[in-house]
C-alpha cells in the first residue's frame, strides 16, 4: 500500500524544480484505478500524513507545494504538513473553499507553523474573496502577513517587509575550530553609562520613578508629542526563583495576593506581547499607546507601584549609551529593577527601555525643566527575581565551577586575545598554570576540546607544579 | 500628533516577529561565531551585562567568549521609533537563557537548592536601524536592517 503512494507521489514530483504537484487530487484517475482515497477527500483520515511523510523524504528538499482546486473546506488536511516539511518555501491553496481564519491555524498557529514559507497563494478562496469584495484587502493582507512573519510574495504580490543579513540556513565553512568555551570569559559589569553625562541619566531617572509613582499625568510634560509607549507582562514563572523557594518566603509575605490581570488586561489595550498576539490584529494596535497623552492615560490605569530608585541602588541596573539616527544622537537607557505593587504590597521585577531626544529649546519638556524628552518606552512586567543576578563578579556556568581571582585575571590579561579566553577556560577546566595551559593548547592547535582530550590523556603523569595553587581560584 | 502610520506599527511588528526568531536561533547554532556578526555593522553599539563591545569584531570577540546557549523567548515588543523614514525599531526581549549543559551539567552532589546551571532570566533591548549602504536585495523589502544598538542583562 505504501508502495503504492510512493508511486502516486513519485508521478506528481518534478524534482528538477523541487516542486510537488499535489492539485485536483479528489479528480486524479491513478488514484482511483489503484483504490487510493484522495487525501483531499473529506473522508481522508491517514491519507494526507501518508503524502506528506513521504514527501519528507524525497531529495532534493521539497520547496513548493501546491494543493490548488482540491474542494478544501477546512485546513485539517494540513494538520501535519508543518510537522513534516518545516522548511517549506511556496505554497499554493488556490481554488479551494477556505472562508476562516482557523482554517490556517495548522500552518500558522502553536499547533503548526510554516516559519519559511515565502510565497503563498490564497486566491480564488472565500476567505480572500470575501474580504476584497467588501474592501478590506488591505486588513486581509496584513492578518496573512501577521500569521505569516516570514512571507515575501503573497497572492503573487509582494508584501512589505525589511530584511537581515543573516542566512536562514547556515552556509558558513569556517576553517577554524569552531571553540566553544565552558566558562564565561567575561565578567557581570555594574551599571554602564557611557558616552554621555552621567548626571544626566541619574537626574532623569531619579525624577521620573517619583513621578511615575506618585503623580504620572505630571509625566506628559517628559513624553515628545510623537512618543510611543506599551507594557508587556512576562508571566512565566524564573527557574531561579523559583529554585530559591522566593516566592514562599517569609521575606516575601505578599507574593500570593499578586495578580496578573491587572497587567493583562488593563492598560487600555492590556499586556503587548508581539509573541501571543494570534488574537486579531486591532489588539497589536490598540496595546501601543501613540503620543504622550495616550501614554501617560494608559499609565494612569496601571496598578499603582512604589520604586525606591534612590534608596537601594543594588537593587536597580542601568545601561546607557548613545544611539545614532541620522545626524542627531539619542540615548538608550535601560534600567532593571524593582517595585512594590499596590495595594497587595507584593513585589514585582521590571525592565524598562527608553529612547531619549535631548529636549529641544521651546519644547514642553524643557519648559518643565526636564534635560531630555522620551521618545520611545517599553516596559516589561515579571515575576520578582533577586538583584543578585546583576551582582559584579564572576559567573558560574555549572555548579562547582571554579572561578578567577582578580589576581589570576591580572596575569591573564597580559596574553594577547583571542588566546587568552581559551587559557583563561582551560586553567578554570583543569587548574593548570599559565605555562601548561599555553603548551597544552599550542600542541593541539588552538584546538579546545583536543586540549581537554590531551589533559586527560596526561594528567596523572604531570608534576605538582603544573597546577596553580588553591588561592588563584574563588570557588 | 504621531506621525507613525498603522503601516509602520505593521510593518515593525512583523520585523520583530522574524528578527527575534532568527536572531536567537542563529545564537543557538553552532556556527554563531560566523554568524551572529551578520546582523551588526562597524559602527554598532553593544553591551553584555554592562561589558561594552564595538562592530563586527566586538561581536565576534563576544561570540568567542561564553559558553553554548539555549535561548527561549518569552516575550517581545517592537515600536517604530518616531523621527526617521524608514523608522528605526525598538525591540524588548524577555525570556531565559540556558549556558552549557544546563542542570543536567551539574555535578551528581549538588544540592537541589542550588541556582547555578539553571536558566537564567534575561532581557535584551535592541535598537534596529536600516543600513543606507545596503539596498534591499528582494521585491517587496523595505529596507535592509542591522542592530545598531543591544544591551543584555540577565536579571534574574
Amino acid at each position: 500500500m505504501i508502495d503504492l503512494w510512493k508511486e502516486w507521489v513519485g508521478r506528481r514530483w518534478n524534482a528538477e524544480a523541487r516542486f510537488l504537484n499535489l492539485e485536483r487530487m479528489n479528480e486524479d484517475e491513478w488514484l482511483k484505478r489503484h483504490r487510493l482515497l484522495s487525501p483531499a477527500s473529506p473522508d481522508a483520515k491517514k491519507e494526507p500524513q501518508v503524502v506528506f511523510k513521504i514527501a519528507s523524504k524525497l531529495k532534493p528538499e521539497v520547496e513548493t507545494i501546491s494543493l490548488a482546486h482540491n474542494n478544501l473546506v477546512s485546513g485539517a488536511m494540513m494538520t501535519t504538513l508543518a510537522h513534516y516539511l518545516p522548511k517549506l518555501a511556496n505554497l499554493s491553496l488556490e481554488g479551494n473553499r477556505l472562508s476562516g481564519w482557523k482554517e490556517l491555524d495548522n500552518i500558522s498557529g502553536r499547533r503548526g507553523r510554516l516559519s519559511q514559507l515565502r510565497e503563498l497563494v490564497l486566491v480564488g478562496n472565500p476567505i480572500r474573496e470575501l474580504e476584497y469584495k467588501n474592501n478590506r484587502a488591505q486588513q486581509y493582507k496584513s492578518e496573512i502577513a501577521r500569521r505569516f512573519p516570514s512571507l515575501e510574495i503573497l497572492d503573487g504580490e509582494p508584501i512589505a517587509r525589511v530584511g537581515f543579513d543573516a542566512p536562514a540556513l547556515s552556509t558558513s565553512t569556517s576553517t577554524r575550530p569552531h571553540n566553544m568555551l565552558s566558562t564565561f570569559a567575561f565578567q557581570m559589569q555594574p551599571s554602564l553609562i557611557a558616552g554621555v553625562d552621567g548626571p544626566m541619566v541619574s537626574n532623569f531617572l531619579g525624577r521620573y520613578f517619583p513621578l511615575y509613582d506618585q503623580q504620572r499625568g505630571a509625566l506628559l510634560d517628559v513624553y515628545a508629542p510623537d512618543a510611543t509607549f506599551s507594557f508587556s507582562a512576562n508571566t512565566a514563572i524564573p527557574p531561579r526563583a523559583r529554585i530559591e523557594g522566593i516566592h514562599v518566603s517569609k521575606e516575601f509575605p505578599n507574593q500570593r495576593k499578586l495578580e496578573w490581570a491587572p497587567w493583562l488586561s488593563g492598560g487600555l489595550g492590556g499586556s503587548r506581547n508581539l509573541g501571543r498576539m494570534t488574537g486579531s490584529l486591532q489588539k497589536v494596535t490598540q496595546s501601543l499607546h501613540l503620543g504622550g497623552e495616550q501614554a501617560v492615560k494608559a499609565m494612569a490605569d496601571l496598578p499603582a507601584t512604589r520604586h525606591d530608585i534612590t534608596g537601594a541602588p543594588e537593587k536597580f541596573c542601568v545601561d546607557a549609551f548613545p544611539i545614532y539616527q541620522g545626524e542627531k544622537p539619542n540615548l538608550l537607557v535601560t534600567v532593571h529593577g524593582q517595585f512594590t505593587e499596590l495595594p497587595s504590597e507584593g513585589i514585582r521585577s521590571f525592565d524598562r527601555s527608553f529612547v531619549l531626544a535631548v529636549a529641544p529649546e521651546g519644547s514642553r519638556a524643557r519648559q518643565n525643566d526636564w534635560q531630555v524628552m522620551i521618545l520611545s518606552d517599553q516596559l516589561v512586567i515579571r515575576a520578582y527575581s533577586s538583584f543578585e543576578a546583576w551582582r559584579p563578579g564572576p559567573m558560574r556556568v555549572q555548579a562547582g565551577d571554579l572561578l578567577p581571582t582578580p589576581a589570576l585575571l591580572e596575569v591573564l590579561s597580559a596574553v594577547p586575545k583571542p588566546q587568552r579566553y581559551l587559557m583563561q577556560d582551560l586553567i578554570l577546566r583543569t587548574r593548570l598554570n599559565l605555562q601548561y595551559a599555553e603548551d597544552c593548547l599550542k600542541n593541539n592547535d588552538w584546538d579546545l576540546e583536543r586540549a581537554m582530550a590531551n589533559f586527560e590523556q596526561v594528567k596523572a603523569n604531570l608534576p605538582a607544579d603544573a597546577f596553580l595553587p588553591e588561592n588563584a581560584f574563588m570557588s | 500628533m504621531s506621525t507613525l502610520t498603522q503601516n509602520d506599527i505593521e510593518i515593525a511588528t512583523r520585523a520583530a516577529d522574524n528578527f527575534t526568531r532568527l536572531y536567537y536561533s542563529t545564537y543557538d547554532s553552532p556556527t554563531r561565531v560566523d554568524d551572529i556578526p551578520n546582523f551588526y555593522r562597524a559602527n554598532s553599539a553593544l553591551t553584555w551585562n554592562g561589558q561594552p563591545f564595538e562592530g563586527i569584531e566586538g561581536v565576534r570577540e563576544l561570540m568567542g567568549g561564553i559558553p553554548t546557549t539555549k535561548h527561549e523567548v518569552q516575550s517581545f515588543d517592537c515600536h517604530p521609533i518616531p523621527g526617521s523614514q524608514p523608522p528605526s525599531l525598538l525591540v524588548t526581549v524577555s525570556g531565559i537563557v540556558t549556558h552549557g549543559k544546563g542542570p543536567a551539567g551539574n555535578p551528581a552532589n549538588t544540592p537541589r537548592h542550588a541556582v547555578d546551571g539553571h536558566p537564567r532570566v534575561f532581557s535584551q533591548t535592541f535598537i534596529l536601524a536600516p543600513d543606507p549602504n545596503a539596498p534591499p536585495t528582494k521585491s517587496g523589502e523595505v529596507a535592509k536592517y542591522y542592530i545598531t544598538a543591544d544591551a543584555l542583562r540577565f536579571v534574574g
